[in-house]
């Protein structure tokens, strides 16, 4: 089932000197359970495209569909509750409240959908215990490492229950041992609970690990390969 | 969680929310305390004007308020008198004779109003009893007729005099005052002073400037007596328009907190003042009248004008407007003077909660991209901004609250300038008023203080564009 529909997607930016053709003309589909990276040079559009599949920014041209909604055409507070509803995000430097506890980071997200506070702590009791932090639930982020920083990032992107995740640069600050250690559990969420994930990225172990790899340069696709075990 | 995060958010520079919050504290309590001071002293002029001066109500013949002549006696007396007795808001009512008169003591004169009254009656109405300072209120049968005059009426007559008696210095050697001060004074010797401003002269030669400065006040008051038992010769109009000299022994010296009416106030009984005005017992120029409140009085005139046209009937509001203003506008002003306080401190506010917008503007960005709408981003920064003034003013409210409590009870003593309050009628000790409405007006005042302050850095917050703020470092 596609979750993602991108049909000739254009996105120009316009200096007062210059126009800026950050994505040509992509089309793109993704289904529901994919863990898929895309991948390309500094300025080739994938952060810009990753903006995009997340609502945060408009293509000037060409059509986004989510779950058969076109975003590009919600506007103000609908398209804010639709973000609250269908996607999640986890960011290259974590972004977590630091007045918070890892607790009432991930909480707060489904209070905002106004989940009852009973369902709410015991989905984020189980979400911080799938992503290893069963033990840290009263711990503020300046208490937690960068990779444990991040997994309560995981843990409050899944809280909402969204169709799929992107993650822009998810291990760009992390140590090769907190890398695994994430993409792991990333990769285990994906596996066992079919929950689709989306990375932009420049990292290898990212890319060795993802079912299917977009190339994108100069705001095109040039390559999009699948990994054997995971042909459509 | 929204109100949480706005709590924690207060703390996240702790130095920076202190400053705003004691600058807050400080501004409550200077409030409270111009709102507790200004009230205390409004609470008793008010009360100090009814209970010695005008009473709730006040009637006269309507040419009397104009024209204070002596055939301008009230119309109607004992129909009056039998409305007065069967209206039941009533509690009281003295009828006075009110002439003006000349008032000569052996050394000097002064003119007054003189005030004949029934005792037993116009005590129901009047606290002038209770402000006696020496000698007694028509307390005792005299055969000379007895006059009650006020400390400064007194003074006016030279009859507050000053002496240097063997009594009073045995009593500063039991005060243990220096024992060379005694002697200097003792060498003024027993002469009588009959104005402060000479004893106070003899005083000064004989102290030194230094000890004169240190002990001066306390030693004036301790050396004056007032000439109690003296006669003064009263001149008048009597009803016939002759001229007719009556004499009284002062028995009694009053003191109000009203110099001004203390000079022109002089009480006799009026059964004594009647052989020389020929006025008979239901010739009265003004009735004082006392109801159970002063809202009951107001109220009370106003029916009664109704009920005897003949005469003039006027409230303690008509009578003291400037007492009627200054009831009705001090809740108000004590809001005036929080309200230019908080509205100065707003700007810290504002300030405080602009760089705490612009430290996180990351985070903002962050929460509107998860899917924080403008309504919750708006609220989060709103209530930490009431959270933070609010601290302030609960803290503000509790300190000046136990302030105040202790200051209703022990006074503040503005002695030094007691000779310009007295002047306009107010006391030199204020005992701080402040009532649970002001309180609660107060912090009503600081929470909106607090939204209207969040709505420029809300505003910034809420202008943020979400790409652009993720990308800040």
């Amino acid at each position: 089932m596609k979750v993602i529909e991108l049909k000739n997607v254009e996105k120009i930016y316009n200096d007062s000197e210059f126009k800026v053709h950050a994505i040509r003309g992509i089309d793109l589909d993704f289904e529901e359970g994919e863990f898929a990276a895309i991948v390309g040079p500094s300025g080739s559009g994938k952060t810009t495209l990753l903006n995009m599949l997340g609502g945060l920014d408009k293509p000037s041209a060409g059509d986004i569909m989510i779950g058969g909604t076109h975003i590009n055409e919600l506007k103000g507070s609908k398209l804010i509750d639709f973000r609250l509803h269908n996607i999640g995000f986890v960011f290259q430097s974590y972004n977590l409240i630091p007045v918070l506890t890892a607790k009432e980071n991930v909480e707060f997200i489904m209070q905002m959908q106004r989940r009852p506070a009973a369902k709410r702590l015991e989905r984020t009791r189980e979400l911080l215990e799938k992503v290893g932090l069963g033990d840290r639930l009263n711990s503020r982020p300046n208490k937690l490492s960068g990779g444990q920083q991040q997994r309560v990032a995981v843990a409050r992107a899944l809280a909402s229950k969204p169709r799929f995740i992107l993650a822009d640069e998810p291990t760009a600050n992390l140590d090769s041992v907190s890398t695994e250690n994430l993409l792991d559990i990333m990769e285990q969420l994906n596996r066992e609970e079919k929950i689709t994930f989306i990375f932009s990225t420049h990292d290898a172990r990212v890319v060795k690990k993802a079912k299917r790899v977009i190339t994108i340069e100069d705001g095109k696709v040039i390559r999009d390969e699948w990994k054997e075990e995971d042909v459509r | 969680m929204i109100w949480s995060i706005g709590w924690k958010n207060v703390w996240r520079n702790k130095a920076r929310s202190l400053v705003v919050i004691v600058a807050v504290i400080l501004g409550i309590f200077g409030g409270v305390m111009a709102t507790g001071i200004m009230q205390g002293w409004i609470v008793q002029r008010l009360h100090d004007g009814i209970h010695n001066e005008t009473s709730h109500i006040q009637i006269h013949h309507p040419d009397f308020i104009n024209n204070e002549e002596i055939q301008y006696t009230i119309r109607e007396y004992d129909t009056v008198a039998c409305i007065l007795d069967t209206t039941p808001e009533i509690i009281a009512w003295s009828p006075r004779v009110q002439l003006f008169a000349m008032m000569q003591s052996d050394w000097a004169a002064t003119g007054t109003m003189l005030y004949g009254v029934d005792p037993v009656q116009e005590k129901l109405v009047s606290e002038i009893h209770l402000n006696i300072v020496e000698g007694q209120y028509f307390d005792d049968d005299y055969r000379m007729p007895s006059m009650v005059i006020s400390s400064k009426t007194a003074e006016n007559l030279k009859l507050l005099n000053y002496q240097v008696t063997e009594e009073k210095l045995d009593s500063l050697l039991t005060m243990e005052f220096p024992k060379d001060l005694i002697k200097k004074v003792e060498s003024i010797g027993k002469k009588r002073f009959r104005t402060e401003k000479d004893f106070r002269k003899a005083l000064k030669n004989a102290l030194g400037q230094k000890q004169f400065k240190e002990y001066g006040n306390t030693l004036v008051d301790l050396f004056s007596f007032y000439r109690i038992r003296s006669k003064v010769t009263v001149t008048l109009q009597n009803k016939d328009g002759r001229i007719v000299y009556a004499t009284f022994r002062v028995r009694g010296i009053y003191k109000t907190h009203n110099s001004l009416f203390d000079g022109m106030s002089v009480f006799v009984r009026k059964d004594d003042l009647k052989a020389y005005t020929n006025l008979a017992d239901n010739e009265v120029h003004e009735i004082a009248v006392l109801c159970t409140d002063k809202e009951t009085g107001t109220r009370v005139a106003k029916r009664l004008s109704g009920l005897i046209p003949g005469n003039s009937v006027l409230s303690w509001r008509e009578l003291t407007p400037e007492l009627a203003m200054y009831t009705d506008f001090s809740n108000i002003m004590g809001l005036i003077y929080v309200g230019i306080i908080l509205f100065a401190l707003a700007f810290g506010i504002i300030n405080t909660m602009l760089m705490s917008v612009l430290e996180r503007v990351k985070e903002l960005g962050m929460l509107m991209a998860v899917g924080m709408n403008k309504k919750r981003v708006f609220q989060m920064i709103m209530l930490e901004s009431v959270f933070l003034t609010l601290t302030g003013a609960l803290i503000g409210l509790v300190v000046s609250g136990i302030t105040i409590e202790i200051l209703s009870h022990t006074g503040i003593n503005f002695g030094v300038w007691a000779e310009g309050f007295e002047a306009i009628g107010y006391a030199a000790i204020v005992y701080p008023v402040v009532t649970t409405g002001n309180y609660i007006s107060m912090l009503l005042l600081v929470i909106i203080t607090g939204i209207i302050a969040s709505v420029w850095p809300a505003r910034k917050a809420l202008k943020l564009n979400p790409v652009e703020a993720l990308r800040t470092d």
